[in-house]
């Protein structure tokens, strides 16, 4: 996901490796990659310059301590001095609140206060949404179909012009709830007049939050909008959106250094459960290219039950087509395996293009098909001859092709995970978060 | 518009031109001490020195029989590296400002430069011939619909939130007031509420609509907006679809198919101003998968900067049509690389 960026970071990193004493011009040279990796993720400029000046002042001047190499020395210092920039984690109490949403046109407000309603319905709390875009057409449809989707209460008029009255209505009609959430029309911060409203919203719903929505892609802009917002209703959290594209988000860490509050939510896909807490330090490592163990961990404990057997699957020893059964059921729940791959510690790993390939709805022929095999052709996918992959694809009203295509997927899949095992033998989950966590 | 970059740029132009100017205060003595000797030397020999590494008596010949200064690598590289922070900052992609940095540089390393000739134009000519060479010629949409069959299909494509919707009613707008006729496809059958949306628009500016239900297949629906089309001999059908992410292998397949079943004459590429270095990436990738004819820009009104224009063009190449300025249906307004690139840097030269 974010290769490129990390690539050259890597090198640079790597010439470090072995040294045991500090090298001027190494790490001026890794400095000077870090600066253009930022940049290239979309840092603001100036945020990046600091950065980089602190990196290496601290590089040069602390003593390395005992037992470390360069290396783990000044990737040390790169991870803390990231964590720094993007603050702390702000807290998400599950307690009676207002939420007011703010942010950008096109920016993702509306599939975010869906998405967030889900997140704390989900946490069982009685959850109302508030539409105040009165603007945009369509707007109110959207929000209440997704509303409706999930049986949120969505309160709004597509004919009412003042978002202030929809508000106080709202705020009077859903005074049970204990969650409210309140989109706003997209604005951005040279509309006066819209900023005006902003700020009235922000005293009549006495909002507990003051959410800023910010899409992955938003370049050096960011930083000047954030700063707006901020002074005209304090913001008090970020929430990234789009993650799933190929941009790095580093816009949202500009806006993140200018309002000093904390990134909350991540959005990454399109469905109403995308949306993941927001994990600095998992973010930190994934913009390092070093993987993002812990929210994977979450993710995977919420989306598997017990029942479901363990996330270890994937990386145990003897991967059969019964585990790949299982595992598409269970990544089925967890969303798309390029965003699950994304997360995993494989660095620079290079996947070949068609494990990402398979869609959802490939998943279920998959499952079909297999369906169709005996137990002993699924621990041993080498039985299935031609014949018997003639039977299997009658079976499950499929051709032999795609029987074969499962195969080849498998197949593929098996290589991927012996790559991703390593050569270190039980190299599993908890032995790769431990590694992962010692290295902050 | 994009005043925050022309400011950057005036100030990097400045200070180019400041460290030309001590070049040609560190040359000027031998100068005037030749002017006098050599008064009228023909200026037929000009430019036949290798420009690659001019050494002192290059410099000092060229300076007494050409009567012109050669510009060396050392003497621009400070400005250049401020130009090339002001680039990045104006949220030029990192790969374009690197090629924009390289191509002012080639243009004004072992420049001869008569000693009359003003350094401003010297700078303001390599910047200018970078950004125009970026930015390639504008699209003139009226132009390109008049000398086509009609009707002129045309597809609008891009990521999720760039404003393809809003854009879509703002062209509406803009070409039934320049007289044509005008149906559009409400292709976005999968975000909720986005039919209504275009619906309010189209009925807003009178123009008809062609609309299936939530979750429909969007190539059908384009499929019954063309047919609308031809029977009604409309000149232009707009077909508006669903924001995706280049990445999403199924949603490109699905557009793909949309282009296979409607043919649009015209792939447009919605974007917005304010993407920073994410947009050449998904520029290029909707350009390799399905193709992109032109490029639209919008939210211009928030941005200052114009960055993402200048990487977008470099990255595909492909001519930028208009820019999106605001929220009204007015609010948007045909691009002119010419125009933009004097608006950036004065009509000086």
């Amino acid at each position: 996901m974010l290769d490129n960026l990390s690539t050259s970071l890597k090198d640079a990193l790597k010439k470090l490796a072995g040294k045991t004493v500090i090298d001027r011009a190494a790490v001026d040279e890794l400095v000077k990659d870090l600066q253009r990796a930022l940049i290239s993720s979309d840092v603001n400029v100036k945020l990046v310059m600091e950065l980089s000046k602190a990196i290496r002042t601290r590089s040069l001047d602390e003593q390395l301590p005992k037992g470390t190499n360069v290396r783990e020395h000044v990737l040390r210092i790169v991870y803390q001095e990231l964590v720094r920039l993007v603050w702390a984690s702000t807290d998400v109490k599950l307690e009676p609140q207002t939420i007011l949403m703010a942010g950008l046109q096109g920016s993702g407000k509306t599939t975010t206060t869906a998405k967030l309603a889900r997140y704390f319905q989900k946490k069982g709390m009685k959850v109302g949404v508030i539409c105040a875009d009165t603007f945009r057409p369509g707007a109110y449809d959207q929000i209440s179909t997704l509303c409706a989707k999930i049986s949120v209460p969505c309160f709004g008029n597509p004919r009412e012009k003042d978002a202030l009255k929809i508000t106080r209505e709202g705020l009077e009609s859903q005074k049970d709830l204990e969650l409210i959430i309140v989109d706003t029309q997209g604005r951005h911060a040279l509309e006066e007049d819209l900023i005006q409203e902003i700020i009235e919203l922000n005293v009549l719903t006495k909002a507990t939050h003051r959410w800023l929505v910010i899409d992955a892609a938003l370049g050096q802009q960011a930083s000047e909008q954030a700063r707006r917002f901020h002074e005209a209703i304090d913001i008090d959290g970020v929430i990234i959106t789009k993650m799933d594209g190929t941009a790095k988000g580093g816009g949202a860490l500009s806006a993140v250094a200018e309002t000093k509050s904390g990134i909350v939510f991540i959005g990454s896909g399109e469905t109403i459960e995308d949306l993941e807490r927001f994990n600095p330090d998992g973010f930190i490592s994934r913009l390092l290219g070093m993987g993002d163990l812990k929210a994977l961990a979450e993710r995977a404990e919420e989306a598997i039950k017990a029942e479901d057997v363990d996330v270890n699957a994937m990386m145990k020893g003897k991967f059969t087509l019964r585990d790949m059964y299982t595992q598409l059921e269970a990544l089925n729940k967890m969303g798309p395996l390029k965003q699950i791959i994304g997360m995993l510690p494989m660095g620079n790993m290079q996947l070949p293009d068609g494990v990402y390939d398979v869609t959802s709805t490939k998943m279920v022929r998959y499952r079909i098909i297999m369906d169709s095999m005996t137990p002993g052709e699924l621990d041993d996918p080498a039985l299935i001859s031609s014949s018997r992959m003639q039977r299997v694809a009658r079976g499950a009203g499929a051709t032999p092709d795609e029987v074969r295509e499962l195969i080849k997927y498998f197949k593929m899949m098996q290589r991927t995970l012996k790559g991703l095992r390593g050569g270190g033998g039980k190299f599993n989950m908890q032995r790769l978060m431990k590694r992962f966590s010692g290295m902050q | 518009m994009f005043g925050g970059l022309k400011e950057k740029l005036q100030a990097a132009r400045n200070r180019l031109g400041i460290s030309i100017q001590e070049v040609v205060a560190k040359q000027e003595p031998p100068a005037l001490e030749t002017r006098t000797a050599e008064p009228g030397m023909p200026q037929a020999q000009q430019k036949t020195l290798s420009s690659a590494a001019p050494t002192f008596a290059d410099k000092v010949k060229v300076l007494i029989i050409d009567r012109e200064l050669i510009v060396s690598e050392k003497d621009i590289s400070d400005a250049l590296s401020e130009l090339e922070m002001t680039l990045l900052e104006s949220d030029v992609a990192l790969l374009v400002s690197d090629a924009i940095i390289t191509h002012v540089r080639t243009n004004l390393v072992g420049k001869h430069r008569k000693i009359g000739e003003s350094v401003d134009a010297l700078v303001v000519g390599a910047l200018k011939r970078a950004l125009l060479d970026v930015l390639g010629k504008g699209f003139n949409l009226t132009e390109y619909i008049r000398i086509h069959n009609r009707p002129v299909k045309i597809l609008f494509t891009g990521v999720n939130g760039t404003g393809k919707t809003t854009t879509v009613a703002k062209i509406g707008a803009y070409l039934k007031k320049q007289g044509y006729t005008v149906v559009i496809g409400a292709g976005d059958t999968y975000r909720a509420g986005a039919i209504e949306q275009i619906g309010v628009h189209a009925e807003r500016i009178g123009i008809k609509i062609i609309q299936h239900q939530e979750g429909a297949d969007p190539s059908a629906v384009l499929f019954d907006a063309v047919q609308y089309a031809v029977s009604h001999k409309i000149d232009v059908v707009l077909a508006d679809t669903a924001g995706r992410f280049h990445t999403k292998s199924n949603l490109m397949n699905q557009l793909e198919k949309i282009r296979r079943i409607m043919k649009p004459d015209l792939i447009v590429y919605v974007d917005e101003a304010v993407a920073g270095n994410d947009a050449i990436v998904r520029a290029a990738e909707f350009d390799r998968t399905v193709g992109a004819d032109v490029v639209v820009l919008t939210k211009a009104d928030m941005d200052s900067r114009g960055g993402a224009a200048i990487s977008i063009a470099h990255t595909i190449g492909k001519p930028l049509m208009f820019l999106g300025t605001g929220q009204g249906y007015d609010d948007i307004m045909p691009f002119d690389p010419v125009q933009v690139v004097e608006d950036l840097l004065g009509s000086d030269t």
